[in-house]
């Protein structure tokens, strides 16, 4: 059985970890005001090291394995997780996907100068902006990505109305 | 007279459907548009052990 998503939770664990990474995808989204929803949550996270090892120790915590067909237990480890491939995890706190790049190979370094550090009661996320979500679901080109584009673009313009003095 | 900018003045009503969720969302703070998709998912996964219960107890 899996474990249903709680977002708040699994990003408490890294944040007790001390993991850099940078929140995207639909929570991303959401956090910057689209309305639509999503069912697991993505991040993409700084591949040095030290960081890795901070990783797989949340990780750890999270009891986290791939989303595998087969119902195999199979473990991240830190070779791949050092690459730039995409990490489709089941957690105790749900589906989390560990990304090394998004969009057109997009590292976390890369989006680090799109994203903010966002407060959320207590907890201090960084999570990538909807212009630069946009731009990398459309790098993607997914159909998945297509689908929600329009919605991310007016969420933009709507926040950009209200930012407006 | 000129046609009125609904960008301009704020004016969501002007603009589709979705404007006024987003203006919603909008007003919200981060955290509780996440305890907003938070609340849905937990609503859906409701709704899902809900119906599996009742195929179950089908005769």
């Amino acid at each position: 059985m899996t474990s249903p998503p709680r977002f708040k939770d699994a990003l408490e664990v890294f944040a007790r970890h001390h993991v850099d990474l940078i929140v995207v995808g639909g929570v991303a989204a959401v956090i910057g005001g689209a309305p639509l929803a999503t069912f697991d949550l993505d991040v993409v996270h700084a591949r040095n090291s030290a960081n890795l090892d901070r990783l797989r120790n949340a990780l750890d915590e999270l009891d986290a394995r791939y989303r595998d067909p087969a119902g195999r237990l199979l473990r991240p480890d830190a070779s791949g997780l050092a690459g730039t491939g995409h990490h489709l995890l089941q957690t105790r706190c749900g589906p989390v996907d560990v990304l090394g790049a998004i969009g057109r190979g997009r590292t976390y370094e890369d989006l680090l100068s799109d994203s903010a550090a966002i407060d959320l009661d207590g907890l201090t996320i960084r999570v990538l902006g909807l212009a630069a979500l946009i731009q990398t679901k459309e790098e993607a080109g997914r159909d998945k990505d297509r689908a929600v584009l329009e919605l991310l673009r007016q969420a933009l313009r709507g926040s950009a109305r209200l930012e407006r003095p | 007279m000129e046609p009125r900018d609904p960008a301009a003045s704020g004016d969501f009503r002007e603009l589709d459907g979705n404007d006024s969720l987003i203006r919603w969302m909008m007003s919200l703070s981060p955290a509780e548009r996440l305890q907003v998709l938070q609340g849905f998912v937990d609503s859906i996964g409701e709704f899902v052990r809900d119906q599996s219960t009742a195929i179950q107890r089908r005769p």
